[in-house]
């Protein structure tokens, strides 16, 4: 059974709540997800429309203000926007995929979404009244830093139970005859992905755990410093560790091509070793610069560099699945390719162009690692899962809600997206080479005294900044519109 | 005439498989916790810094929880044993047992934070043990809860070598809760 029993005086509410059908779970996933993506877009923009004037206040009052806006931006993209939206589709279209009856677990899966829900409120509120992550100067909120805290703490653990109940239901409930080989490439990345999340986000727990409770009640010693604790957690929004939010997309972009072709992917033993390398390459929880200790940083260590390096080959193999998919089926796609298989084309371009920014950001003599070429490879990768992702709600909305989306405003919203991601990906990348960091505040100093000319680049940062929130827009415009008509089609 | 067999699936026991997941995460938080208490620690002794002040940890009570958590574990695989052979007279008492020592260890844990009487905020290293020992405690409390929860579940006749599942997976859970404890053991008490 995967709907609680309701009698006939509960309201709609109560049954949303109290629901654990898959489905209506992946809505909430789903649309809590891609409003976090519109915070993070929102606060994006405000900072970039900050970095206009780099020796000064404009939009905000203090540095310390921009960096609340600034790292809400990450951890709203990230913790709050793309992993859950990934979870919605691992929790309704991977079990189809699996041929299992549906997913294993779903109460623990009710509970971990409306975890995730409140750890997400929470985590949001901490941060707008003035607490965050901590700040450079110290001049947050500490009780409204440790809210911020203990949401995230209830973010990722709902992500963590959300995450195991995906990957028992690939593991133990596939229909029998299904190999793990021969599982679809969404699922497989997603079990690989899964695999490599259960890694990470209990580490960056630890991190948050101690940073919590040294906080608390007393000066700090050391992890829950104000200045301190976005350092300690800053390594899940960086390379190597943002490559897994690509990772399903690049299932997706494998899955939804094929079909659309007609056409099986060739040499597919390679593609998905090539995925699980991609995988197994982005685990970052090593990656913690905050307690290098005396000799070579971390992110100077060979194994950092080479990560770096090797995930480029990879990536651009799965750049040639796809490619060999279009050469061999794009006959069958007609004069008017379907939005989703030009999103996701475009989303794999964005995580090859990803990868190759962020070996050029470990090149030692260039020195590029506090620099904003960081922001713009985040930028790169995380909008390049963010088409993809929504590539995929539109694909498989059908299966989901019994009604197709609106594919034109789709691409509409994700050629938006791309031209943004674009924008502010070339010009921070640019920016960064003229010495301009990732964190610029408000004052010439914290910036890293950029050369002329970078005024000019974060305008046209500020535009993609603008293009990015406008398909955000479109998109969930797009989305409550589906969801109204499929709510309509169900009371007819 | 013979009856027909039906197939049964071959896939791994999902109960199982769910708990392996956890436990590989709260494996993954612990790891966490201690690469940083490694590294840091690693860092005081290079620099010629005292890690703990001079005394304050003792040796036996966590060598006390040590051999505690060690015999639990027998006891676990003992409730696992039990319950496969349909022995519940035997289950009843394993699963007693491994949960009695499990309180018994929070008990002496409890006692023995509560009275060598450092501070949380003394230094790095303090903040770092009590975060991880206490991490442990709700570990260790959540595996006494499951015991209980398989304890009325045998009572009521539900944990038979039919219904295994639940048990097995507990006492993976708490195999695991045994080696963290190792690894708090060797690392923190004995090396200091």
């Amino acid at each position: 059974m995967t709907t609680t029993d309701t009698d006939a005086s509960s309201t709609a509410l109560e049954e949303a709540i109290t629901s654990t059908d898959p489905v209506t779970l992946a809505k909430v996933w789903g649309m809590g997800g891609m409003t976090a993506v519109l915070v993070g877009l929102v606060a994006g923009l405000l900072v970039s429309l900050e970095r206009l004037d780099l020796d000064g206040a404009g939009v905000f009052g203090s540095a310390d203000e921009v960096f609340q806006f600034w790292s809400v931006h990450r951890v709203a993209l990230v913790l709050l926007g793309v992993l859950p939206v990934l979870i919605a589709l691992g929790t309704t279209i991977v079990p189809r995929q699996c041929g299992a009856n549906t997913l294993l677990f779903p109460r623990a899966a009710a509970l971990s979404c409306w975890t995730w829900l409140i750890g997400a409120c929470m985590t949001v509120v901490g941060f707008l009244v003035d607490g965050g992550l901590g700040t450079p100067g110290g001049g947050g909120q500490r009780q409204a830093t440790a809210l911020t805290l203990m949401g995230l703490l209830l973010v990722i653990g709902g992500l963590l139970v959300a995450t195991m109940c995906i990957l028992s239901t690939i593991l133990s409930g596939r229909a029998a005859g299904i190999g793990l080989g021969d599982l679809p490439f969404l699922s497989w990345t997603t079990l690989v992905a899964g695999t490599v999340w259960l890694g990470m986000l209990p580490v960056l727990a630890a991190n948050a755990v101690l940073a919590y409770v040294d906080l608390r009640g007393r000066p700090a010693v050391r992890f829950g410093a104000e200045d301190a604790i976005w350092e300690q957690l800053s390594w899940m929004f960086t390379h190597p560790a943002i490559y897994v939010l690509a990772l399903p997309v690049l299932g997706i972009a494998l899955d939804v091509i094929s079909s659309a072709t007609g056409t099986e992917t060739a040499n597919r033993g390679v593609l998905l070793v090539a995925t699980a390398a991609f995988g197994f390459l982005s685990f970052g929880a090593y990656a913690q610069s905050f307690f290098d200790t005396p000799g070579t940083p971390i992110m100077e260590e060979a194994i950092y560099v080479l990560d770096a390096f090797v995930i480029i080959p990879i990536a651009l193999a799965v750049l040639g699945g796809v490619a060999d998919l279009l050469r061999r089926g794009g006959s069958n796609l007609g004069s008017k390719p379907p939005a989703p298989v030009v999103l996701l084309l475009l989303a794999v371009l964005l995580v090859v162009a990803g990868t190759v920014l962020g070996a050029l950001r470990v090149v030692a003599p260039w020195d590029l690692l506090g620099t904003s070429v960081t922001g713009a490879q985040f930028t790169l990768i995380v909008g390049a899962a963010i088409i993809g992702m929504v590539a995929g709600l539109n694909h498989w909305g059908e299966d989901l809600l019994g009604s197709p989306g609106s594919p034109g405003l789709i691409l509409l919203g994700g050629l938006a997206a791309t031209l943004g991601v674009a924008l502010i990906g070339a010009a921070d990348a640019i920016s960064g080479f003229g010495g301009q960091a990732d964190f610029t505040g408000v004052d010439l100093a914290t910036a890293g005294y950029p050369g002329s000319g970078v005024g000019a680049l974060n305008a046209v940062a500020l535009l993609g900044a603008a293009a990015f929130l406008a398909a955000g827009l479109i998109w969930m415009f797009a989305g409550v519109r589906h969801l109204m008509a499929d709510t309509e089609a169900e009371v007819a | 005439m013979a009856s027909v067999v039906p197939t049964t699936p071959t896939r791994p026991r999902s109960l199982v498989v769910a708990s392996a997941f956890g436990t590989g995460a709260v494996l993954a938080y612990f790891g966490g916790l201690f690469a940083l208490y490694f590294s840091i620690r690693a860092d005081a002794m290079a620099w010629g810094t005292r890690w703990f002040p001079e005394g304050a940890i003792e040796l036996a009570p966590g060598g006390m929880n040590m051999a505690t958590m060690a015999f639990s574990a027998v006891t676990m695989g003992w409730a696992v044993h039990a319950v496969l052979n349909d022995d519940r007279v035997h289950a009843y008492l394993a699963m007693a047992l491994t949960a009695a020592m499990g309180i018994a260890m929070v008990n002496q844990t409890a006692f023995y934070i509560s009275d060598i009487g450092l501070p949380i905020d003394t230094s790095q290293a303090t903040t770092l043990m009590f975060v991880i020992v206490g991490s442990h405690l709700v570990m260790v409390v959540v595996g006494v809860l499951w015991l209980g929860l398989l304890l009325l579940r045998a009572l009521g006749g539900q944990d038979t070598s039919r219904h295994r599942d639940l048990v097995s997976a507990a006492a993976l859970y708490w195999y695991a809760v045994t080696a963290i404890y190792a690894v708090i053991w060797i690392g923190i008490y004995i090396a200091k």
